[in-house]
């Protein structure tokens, strides 16, 4: 069922046993498992069924440190959530992005990958995906990994029919949980605004708030702040670890032979360091992208290089005499070191229509990030070199120690942590089942539980963290 | 401290020090490479370019 109102909703006489907040990857997947197991569910998502500008306005906000994206652009508001302006890369955490690192504070999961790998044939069927192949070693310090650019599910419009003839499902559009209400021990209810006003107080048996990886915090921030911590009892970290995954060009590459790499439509390859590099160089993950380079920057690119060497730039040339795709940008995004200090605070002075403090968002990339990004470049372009695969420039702006530009792509609108997974309290909002510590009926969806980032787009993991948690929250209530 | 350089001044220690790099111009320059000795598989990064020595030319 899905009502467009919340008067239309409350008239139907629903009676559910879960509510979840939020119709993105999380909430509609969560959503999806419950109402396959027979367990009566609703959705309350804040937007309509369309982009609106009014809803938009709600994600206002305010971002202190690093130049990032606004934050009412970098995210929607509106059902299926940001699934909306997904661009459908695909690739689940790597086994090694759970681990603990020594030499990153604060890194590792309580789960290890082997405990989502059993829902990513459900998540391939989610995300239409085919196999994944496995990583290919290009050297013992680089893999040529494989994202797959998969058809962007809009779960708005590819689930509205399924949910909408769903008995056990409700999905009520243009309803806003503005607060829950919590005693320190369970959440007793949420309040709602609707239609421009308070419109009451929800109840359900459980709750899990799926609004995405900004709105989660914001909303649990405001809630303990209100219910006097009776919301996230342990809220040391609430808010905290917030990452993304800086993303620019670094620089270029000419190959010897570009179909050495088979790339997928996109013409686009990655390239990630393997553990024992990043072991070595104390650096994080990253995903170094190939793009196609156009003929006019080959040339340019060449010319550069006859000026260092000119044999080598001869060669260069009489490839490109063979064949137009010779060389390629070099785009890298890569894993944020986890720190407490990156993190959603809410506003002191600005307030959204409902009356919700906006979010002030505190987010500065880290000396081992630029690390990561300097060595990571070189540790690419020496196996290029030492494999005679082709030659790599690294841009004038890393190597001279410039600022990050302020023109380029900046990250990848990636939310993750600020309610991570763990079992300490003072570092962690969540357990491994994504329970609120302390809380007996309250679990977060989505990327907000993210413990590390990984180098690769986070919708893939989301949904497979969704699948388990559905899962998991299905036996608990069958119990 | 040892007799002998209590025995020396001051002064002839700081004549010493001054004249010893002024020592190493009268010393063999070290011989050039071997040719066969350069290892030309060597990554090297120049003008933010990395590549081998052997590219160089």
């Amino acid at each position: 069922m899905i009502f467009d109102s919340y008067e239309g909703y409350k008239q139907a006489g629903f009676k559910p046993k879960v509510c979840i907040l939020g119709s993105g990857p999380a909430g509609t997947t969560i959503a999806r498992k419950l109402g396959a197991a027979g367990i009566p569910v609703v959705v309350l998502e804040a937007g309509s069924r369309e982009f609106s500008d009014e809803s938009q306005d709600f994600y206002r906000g305010k971002t202190v440190g690093d130049f990032y994206f606004d934050l009412d652009i970098t995210r929607l508001r509106f059902m299926g959530g940001s699934s909306n302006h997904w661009a459908g890369w695909c690739r689940v955490l790597d086994r090694q992005d759970f681990e603990p690192k020594a030499w990153a504070p604060d890194t590792g999961w309580p789960i290890s990958r082997a405990d989502i790998e059993p829902y990513l044939k459900e998540v391939h069927d989610i995300l239409e995906l085919p196999d994944f192949r496995p990583d290919v070693p290009v050297s013992d310090d680089i893999r040529w990994v494989q994202l797959i650019k998969s058809p962007a599910v809009r779960f708005g419009e590819k689930f509205a029919d399924e949910l909408d003839r769903s008995k056990n499902i409700a999905v009520v559009l243009n309803t806003y949980a503005t607060e829950l209400i919590g005693d320190g021990k369970r959440v007793t209810g949420a309040k709602v605004w609707s239609n421009g006003q308070d419109a009451g107080t929800f109840s359900a048996d459980y709750f899990v708030t799926c609004t995405g990886g900004l709105e989660n915090s914001r909303l649990l921030l405001w809630s303990n702040e209100r219910s006097n911590g009776g919301v996230v009892p342990n809220a040391a970290a609430l808010g905290r670890y917030w990452m993304e995954h800086p993303t620019f060009e670094g620089g270029n590459a000419i190959l010897a032979n570009y179909s050495e790499f088979e790339v997928d439509a996109s013409n686009e390859a990655f390239f990630s360091p393997t553990l024992a590099a990043m072991e070595r160089l104390q650096i994080m993950n990253f995903g170094i992208r190939l793009i196609e380079s156009p003929y006019p920057n080959v040339k340019k690119l060449i010319a550069d290089l006859a000026c260092t060497a000119p044999n080598m730039a001869e060669w260069m040339s009489s490839q490109l005499d063979q064949r137009l795709r010779c060389a390629a940008q070099l785009y890298v995004a890569w894993e944020q070191a986890p720190l407490a200090s990156n993190q959603i605070e809410l506003s002191k002075t600005d307030v959204d229509h409902a009356g919700v403090p906006r979010i002030e968002l505190h987010w500065k990339k880290s000396p081992l990030e630029r690390r990561t990004l300097i060595e990571g470049l070189k540790l690419f372009g020496t196996t290029l070199a030492q494999k005679n695969l082709g030659r790599v420039r690294i841009d004038d702006w890393i190597s001279n120690g410039a600022d990050y530009p302020t023109n380029e792509e900046t990250a990848g609108h990636h939310h993750m942590g600020g309610t991570r997974m763990g079992t300490d309290v003072l570092k962690s909002v969540v357990d491994a089942n994504c329970k609120v510590h302390g809380m007996a009926n309250l679990y977060v969806g989505g990327s907000s539980v993210f413990c590390t980032s990984g180098q690769c787009n986070p919708t893939t993991t989301i949904t497979a963290l969704a699948c388990r948690l559905g899962e998991h929250l299905g036996k608990v209530i069958a119990v | 401290m040892s007799r002998f350089i209590r025995r020396i001044s001051r002064r002839a220690i700081v004549q010493a020090l001054i004249t010893l790099p002024a020592l190493s111009l009268f010393r063999n320059p070290p011989a050039p490479a071997n040719p066969d000795e350069i290892d030309r598989d060597e990554i090297v990064e120049i003008n933010g370019w990395i590549l081998r020595r052997s590219d160089l030319a």
